[in-house]
Order: structure tokens, then sequence, then C-alpha cells
């Protein structure tokens, strides 16, 4: 009598597995993905993937940043060794791992007078929306060299 | 028991099966009792049935995932039970993929830890709830089976679009470009580079005055060993991938496919080609002095590639250079690329030519420059000499002359294989429309397409890359001719290619739609012809018109003084320090550039600049205070140099109250972005106190010899002339 539950609950256990099973990690290709991913600024055989927030952080920061934040620009020399004191390359994790999301927001939006800091780096708030200032912070965090763990990960290790 | 008993002693199966009778049918009680139990059983099926479905199991197993998760009781509390359906009649949307995708508005569920179907959606301009997920998606949404939401069954044929094509689905509704879909900008912009209009309709990209070169001509050019080769095989200098980079930058390729002729039909071609002389080309009379005094000279090639570098014809054109083994195009890509070009074009075309392209080509991009015979005479000979393959057309058979059956084969052939499609000719008519419209081509159903023999997945989105980059693999048969396109430019044109879905399916979505903006910029008068001689729009932008090489002109009468204009046109030099300076000097006369700077000055002028604020108002107390503000309070230097010092960003400031009107700057200070959309000097929050005093010091910043109408101001230009910060 109970072999047709059995079976149901076979089928549907097997169902319901087959639903469960884990997809296989991804295969990045660099031209493939061009707009979704960002090489390691340290090191040109690794190829960082970006979710799509990051990939408009990216873009963004190209735009805007690249000229101060980074030692080669799209354009030609960087910026960065005219300005005192230098700013911090976007993917230096040793400084910029251990400042909260919502402070580098805050130092983006209201620039570094406004937090103490040196009056060249100028406010963004009124030039670029907040979640366009969330995604170039998200970008960092993706190409962070020491990489970056953030508190949601650490939490959960807890 | 003694049924037990029985069961126990059967020895054969006759007596087994009459006991089992006897078990279950033994008597009236025990007949009832085991129907009873059928009918609870069958009647049970349909409950478990809707227990084990499958958006069910996700469910449960989403409801055990998140107890994993440090937020698991606020995430619990918001998880309700049941098919969940986002219904916006407006947009005739009707999806319950969020009965499975149960974490797309828990922010905490987002990245790549968290498995699928239970992952954040990103944080996107439109949010699911508001939009659905089926408008970018695709797929069938009021399914409930993972197999039917996303794939093709026998009643829904639009499966779920692959991520790395999702940006078609912007350009659906988004016809302008759209900067946060990079992929389907570039993909739109190479349609439009190849030439794909000149086949195909293509709904948003217009079919530009001059698809490919006027051929009327062609046998005045070029000869038809030359034809022959390029017909083979168009393209001369490509990488080893057969890819074509300018300056590092894949620009996709040149833009005439290759056609696959045979050598009969390349005979027949070049031979047609060849006899088009309708304006027979005269060797132009270089005055004899100007002859005879430079050609004996060593050097005289060098004179000219020094000229051919001062008059900026690498802004469009490009040559190849080859360092370390590796070949790659220097230059722009408005033109095309002259490596080879001595060995390809007659000389006295080339002088023709340069002396005005537009009486050969007249919707030619190519600007008309003013010439000395010297000048002509120095760079021709450069060409000639120094840009030249001599093995170019060693692998073109002998060619004898061409014969009336060669020809009228040949004329045939332009037709049938559709050159007339982007190529006039004298003597037959433009070809319209020899391709398929394509205007909902993003649309197509999967039953609609053609696969032919290739063996690929059944999907519109294989079925476009297979015909982009192959078309015989689809169609052994068909005419289209054969691109090269590297693996990202591929996904980008059929990310384009999907984005034409025709008109919205409904009502309320097309009021959503964001129209493109077209745009036509074509003054007449005096100024109408400098503008179409000099080609300005080539690189500048009128009021959305235009190139989008150099900066936009639309407001340039605002921002920029006459007498700075003048000089600018007279003698360009660069204001931004690390800019690739690409301004060619046209040589032209002070009164040409008096009529473009007068123009500029009446109408291209931005309604938020006031040009009527007076220069005397500025006094040096306000400039002091001003540079102040600049270096200490605003520290402006660390993207703007002024002299020798500063950083380039911005444009350099050393003569900005030269170049700039008190109105632009006292309006750029109030909004860049206002004047100039997309600018990257970031929107400061100044108080109109220190908007006037910045505007008084950068006034004063003047450099070497002041154009002849500054007089206004002269007190603050006195103060600090010699410019900038130490």
């Amino acid at each position: 009598m109970n072999r047709r539950v059995l079976l149901i609950s076979a089928v549907s256990a097997a169902l319901v597995s087959g639903c469960a099973r884990k997809a296989a990690p991804v295969k990045i290709n660099p031209l493939e993905n061009a707009y979704a991913t960002e090489t390691d600024w340290n090191n040109p055989d690794h190829v960082i993937p970006l979710n799509y927030r990051q990939a408009e952080g990216k873009r963004i920061f190209y735009e805007q940043c690249v000229w101060c934040h980074a030692d080669q620009t799209p354009a030609g020399p960087s910026n960065r060794s005219n300005v005192t004191p230098a700013p911090p390359l976007w993917n230096d994790g040793k400084t910029l791992n251990p400042l909260a999301d919502a402070y580098l927001e805050k130092f983006t939006a209201e620039g570094g007078s406004a937090m103490g800091q040196s009056p060249m780096m100028p406010p963004y708030g009124r030039t670029l929306t907040r979640s366009e200032i969330q995604a170039v912070i998200a970008y960092a965090r993706a190409i962070a060299d020491p990489p970056y763990n953030s508190p949601a990960t650490s939490v959960q290790k807890k | 028991m003694d049924v037990g008993a029985a069961v126990v002693n059967g020895s054969n199966s006759r007596g087994f099966l009459a006991r089992l009778r006897l078990l279950f049918f033994g008597d009236p009680a025990r007949r009832f009792a085991w129907v009873s139990l059928l009918l609870t059983l069958s009647l049970a099926v349909s409950p478990l049935k809707d227990f084990f479905r499958q958006w069910r199991g996700y469910q449960r197993q989403y409801a055990s995932y998140i107890k994993s998760r440090p937020d698991a009781k606020a995430l619990r509390s918001r998880m309700e039970p049941g098919i969940h359906q986002i219904w916006l009649p407006r947009l005739g949307v009707v999806d319950r993929c969020t009965t499975c995708h149960l974490g797309i508005n828990e922010p905490t569920l987002a990245g790549a830890s968290v498995p699928e179907p239970f992952r954040a959606h990103p944080a996107i301009p439109h949010n699911p709830e508001s939009w659905g997920c089926t408008v970018c998606h695709r797929g069938q949404g009021p399914a409930t089976k993972v197999e039917e939401a996303h794939e093709i069954t026998d009643s829904w044929e639009q499966p779920i679009l692959p991520g790395r094509f999702i940006q078609a689905s912007c350009g659906t509704c988004h016809y302008n470009d759209l900067a946060q879909a990079p992929r389907l900008d570039r993909g739109r912009r190479l349609l439009a580079r190849l030439d794909c209009t000149g086949c195909h309709k293509i709904a948003g990209i217009a079919r530009p005055a001059m698809l490919a070169p006027d051929l009327t001509d062609i046998g005045t050019k070029v000869s038809r060993e030359w034809i022959y080769k390029w017909l083979k095989e168009p393209r001369t200098i490509t990488d080893a991938n057969g890819n074509q980079t300018v300056d590092g930058v894949d620009v996709g390729e040149p833009r005439m496919p290759t056609f696959r002729l045979t050598d009969a039909e390349l005979r027949d071609l070049s031979a047609y080609l060849s006899v088009q002389r309708v304006h027979p080309v005269q060797p132009y009379p270089f005055d004899p002095r100007v002859v005879a005094a430079l050609a004996k000279r060593p050097d005289l090639a060098d004179q000219g590639e020094a000229r051919f570098r001062q008059m900026f014809c690498s802004t469009c054109h490009s040559l190849a250079v080859t360092r370390a083994g590796e070949t790659t195009l220097i230059g722009g890509d408005i033109g095309p690329e002259l490596t080879k070009v001595g060995s390809k074009v007659n000389p006295d075309w080339l002088v023709d030519w340069l002396r005005n392209p537009q009486q050969y080509l007249p919707n030619s991009q190519m600007p008309r420059y003013e010439w000395s015979d010297k000048d002509l005479y120095e760079v021709t000979q450069y060409m000639e000499r120094r840009l030249t393959d001599p093995s170019l057309l060693a692998d073109v058979p002998h060619l004898a002359p061409p014969t009336e059956a060669e020809i009228d084969a040949g004329r045939k052939l332009f037709t049938d294989k559709g050159c007339a499609s982007c190529h006039a000719i004298q003597g037959i008519p433009a070809q319209k429309d020899f391709g398929p419209d394509l205007s909902t081509i993003g649309a197509r159903n999967v039953s609609q397409l053609d696969f032919g023999p290739a063996k690929i997945p059944r999907t519109l989105t294989s079925y476009l890359e297979a015909k982009v980059s192959n078309p015989l693999s689809v169609n052994p048969a068909g005419r289209m001719p054969q691109y090269h396109l590297d693996k990202a430019s591929l996904t980008d044109v059929t990310t384009a290619l999907l984005s034409l879905t025709g008109p919205p399916p409904t009502l309320g979505m097309e009021k959503l739609m964001v129209v493109q903006s077209a745009a036509e910029f074509h003054p007449a008068g005096e100024f109408g012809k400098l503008y179409e001689q000099y080609k300005c729009y080539a690189c500048h932008k009128f009021n959305g018109f235009g190139g989008t090489l150099a900066p936009d002109l639309s407001y340039e009468g605002s921002r920029a003084r006459r007498a700075w204009m003048i000089q600018f046109m007279l003698n360009p030099q660069t204001v931004r320090p690390t800019l690739i300076f690409r301004m060619p000097q046209f040589n032209m006369s002070k009164q040409e550039a008096t009529i473009i700077a007068d123009y500029l000055k009446m109408v291209m002028q931005s309604p938020i600049v006031d040009p009527g604020v007076d220069r005397k108002q500025f006094t040096p107390a306000m400039a002091a205070a001003g540079k102040e503000l600049y270096e200490k309070k605003y520290a402006c230097q660390s993207c703007h140099t002024i002299g020798s010092a500063g950083g380039y960003v911005g444009p350099s400031l050393s003569s900005a109250g030269n170049w700039l009107t008190p109105g632009w700057i006292e309006a750029w200070l109030r909004n860049p972005q206002a004047l100039v959309p997309g600018t990257i000097e970031p929107r400061r929050n100044f108080t109109s106190e220190e908007i006037q005093d910045l505007t008084a010091y950068i006034l004063s910043l003047k450099q070497g010899s002041a154009p002849a109408e500054s007089t206004a101001g002269a007190g603050a230009a006195a103060s600090s002339s010699a410019g900038g910060s130490k």
C-alpha cells in the first residue's frame, strides 16, 4: 500500500534534489566580458569578475576618478603625481579596506575638506548620485589588493 | 492471526492467491475497509501532487537556506508562502518568477555566494516590483515550472535571454545612447559603422548620405590590379586575428566586408570598375619654380612627412607602426588608413583629391585645406615615396586590358552582389533593401528561423551569432558578405540586434519609450560654406549633430571670446596639457576665421550664460580673494594648470582671461554639467560671492600676447599677468 506513496516521494525527492544541484563555477572569458571584468592592477593574469554594481562602478571610475586614483589612465599619464598628498590608488586595500562603506561614501560626496582631509579631493555629492558613489566604492572593494572582506562575511564566520 | 499462519504456510502460488483474495475480500467488512482505504489514497493524490510542486520545493529550500543567514528572522518574517505574482496591467506583465526567486528584493542576499534562485537582484534603476522580470529577461512570466518559465516550449518561443546579452533589453525602450549599457552602445555603433544599413532596414540607424565611396570615377583613382586585390580581401593592414586596431583600440574592422568572389568574378568586376572614368583627372600644373626648387632635394620626403604631421592628417587617418613584431595603427579612424596609399592611388588623382576632396566625393568628411604649391608638392611626394609597399600587388594575377565581355559581366555582378547598396556608380540605380528588414529581428520566434545545416542550439541568440560571424553556416547560398568580428564585437552586435524588437507590445510601454534625438545642423550662408569646406562637424558637435572627437561647439559663442576664437583657428593650440592635440591647421584666411567666429558668437549660445556680464565689475581685490579660494579652500590646482604648476585633468587656465567670457565662467562655476553634460568637473556648492571672486581671478589670468579687444578688466589683468601658483 505504501508503494505509490513511496514512488511519489522518490520521484519528488529526485526532482527536488535535481533542483538543488549547484551550478558549476562560470569560466570568465576576458574578451567576452570586457565590461563585466577588471584585470587585477597588480597581476595581469588575474581577471576579476564584476557584478552589475561593480561594473557600473568601474564605468564611473574610469570617467571621473581614474585621473587621480590610478597611475595609468586611458588618456595617458595620471594626474596622481600632481596632487599632494598623493591620493590612494583605488585598489589599495591596505588603505581602503579598513574604511567603512559609509565613511567612503561621505568622503566622496562631501569632499576632503568636509572630512578634515586634503581639499584636493573635491566633493562629488552634487555630480554623482548616491547610488553611483556606492557603485564606485563597490568597485574598489572588488579590485582591492589585499582582498576586501565585507563585514557581512565576517559576521557569518563568527 | 489465522491469516498470518495461512501466509506462512502457503507453499504454492495458487494457494497464495486464494488466500490473498480471502484476505482482501473475505467478508463484506474487509471488502469495505479496503475500498475505503483505496478511495482515501486516491483522494490524497491531489494534495500530494500540490505538495510536491517544483516551486514548493524551492520555497522549502529557501526557508531552510535562510536559517543559515545572520538575519534569518527578518528574512523569515518577509517570506510569504504560495505563488507570488507581479502584475502590471499597464505593461502587460504577469510575472510569477518571484515564486522561486525569493530573495530578489533582499539586499542581504546579494553576491555570488548566495545560491540561485535565491540571490538578490542587483540594484538597478528599474526595480523588479515596478517593472516585472520578463520585460528585461524575457521568458514566460506566468509559468510556474522551471522549464516552462525559462526555455522554449511548444507554446512559448521567447526563452530567457542569456545574461551576456541582457543590455539588449535596455535598448528595446532606450533608443538613445545609454552609458549604463556600454555593450549595447558599442553594438549599435558597430551596426552603423559597418554599414549594415546599406542592405538592411534597421530602426534607429539612419542611412547616411554616403555609405561607401562613390565609384563613378574609380578608374581615375586606382588600377584594375588594385581593385582585384581589394575585392578579394579588402584589408591591407590587420593583426594576426584579421582585426584592425587603431591606437590599441579595436575599431571593429575595415568597413568593406569580404564577398567571397571567384577569380572570374574578380576579373569581371575589376574590369568593369577600372573603366569608370566619367571625369578624367588632369595633372595639376605645379608652379615650375616650386618643383625645380624641391624636386632634387634629398630631404623632400622628410619635409613632406613633417608637413603631413603638422597638418594633423593623423587626426583622421592612421598609419601602421610595427613595434616588437606587432603591427598597430596609430592615428584616427574617421578616414581610411594610409599606410600603403602610395602604392594604391594614381599620383595625379591624389593631388586633385587633396586640392578639393568634395569635388570627387561630395559627401566626404575630408576637409578642403588651403594649400600652397610647396606644401602640396611636399606632402604628395612624401605619400608617393614613403607610404608604399612594393609587394602590395604581388599576388594579383596578370590582368590584360578589360574586354567588353568582362565589363558587361562585371556590371551585372555589381547589382547581383548588391554593390549598389552602398556604392553609387553611374548608370546603376541605388539598391535599397537588398537584405531583409531587421526592424524586429530581436523578437523573432525560433520557428521562423532557418538554421540550415548549422549544428547549433535552436535559439535566436545562437542563430544571430552564427549568421553574423559566418553567414554561410546557416545559409550556404546566402548573399551576405563575410565580416571578421572578434568575440566581444560579435556579442556587442548581437546585443544590438536583439534590442530590435519592433514597436512595444502594449500601449503602456509605448509611453515609456525614450525616443532617439535625431539632429541635423546644416547652416546656410557664408558660415555654411566654410562649415562644409572644413567639415567642422566631422569632429565637433553642433546642437547635437556631428562628431565626438572634439569639443561640442553648441555653446561656443557663450564660452570663448571672439578674438581668441579667431586666433585659435589661425593657429590652433591646445588648452589641455595632456590631450593628444588633433585640430588641424587648415591654413584658413583671417577673413574666414572671422566669419566662423562671428557666427559662433552670434548663434551658438547657451541660454543660461549671461552675455552681458561686464568685465569691469571684477576688481583686483576680488581677484585676490578668488586666488585665495582657488589655491587654499578649493585647491583647484589639483586638476588645473596655471603657468607650469598644477594638475592636468582640466584645461590649463594660464590664459583663461583671454579665452573665456565672464558670463561663461560664472555659469560654469554654478553648474558645469548644465553647460556640458557629462563633464567631469565636479559641481561645487560655491556661494554667489565666491563665484564672483573666482571669476575675477580666472579673468585675471593672461599669458602671452593678449588679443586686441581685451581692454576691459585691465586692472585685474595687471595684477597677475604672469599667472600662476607657485
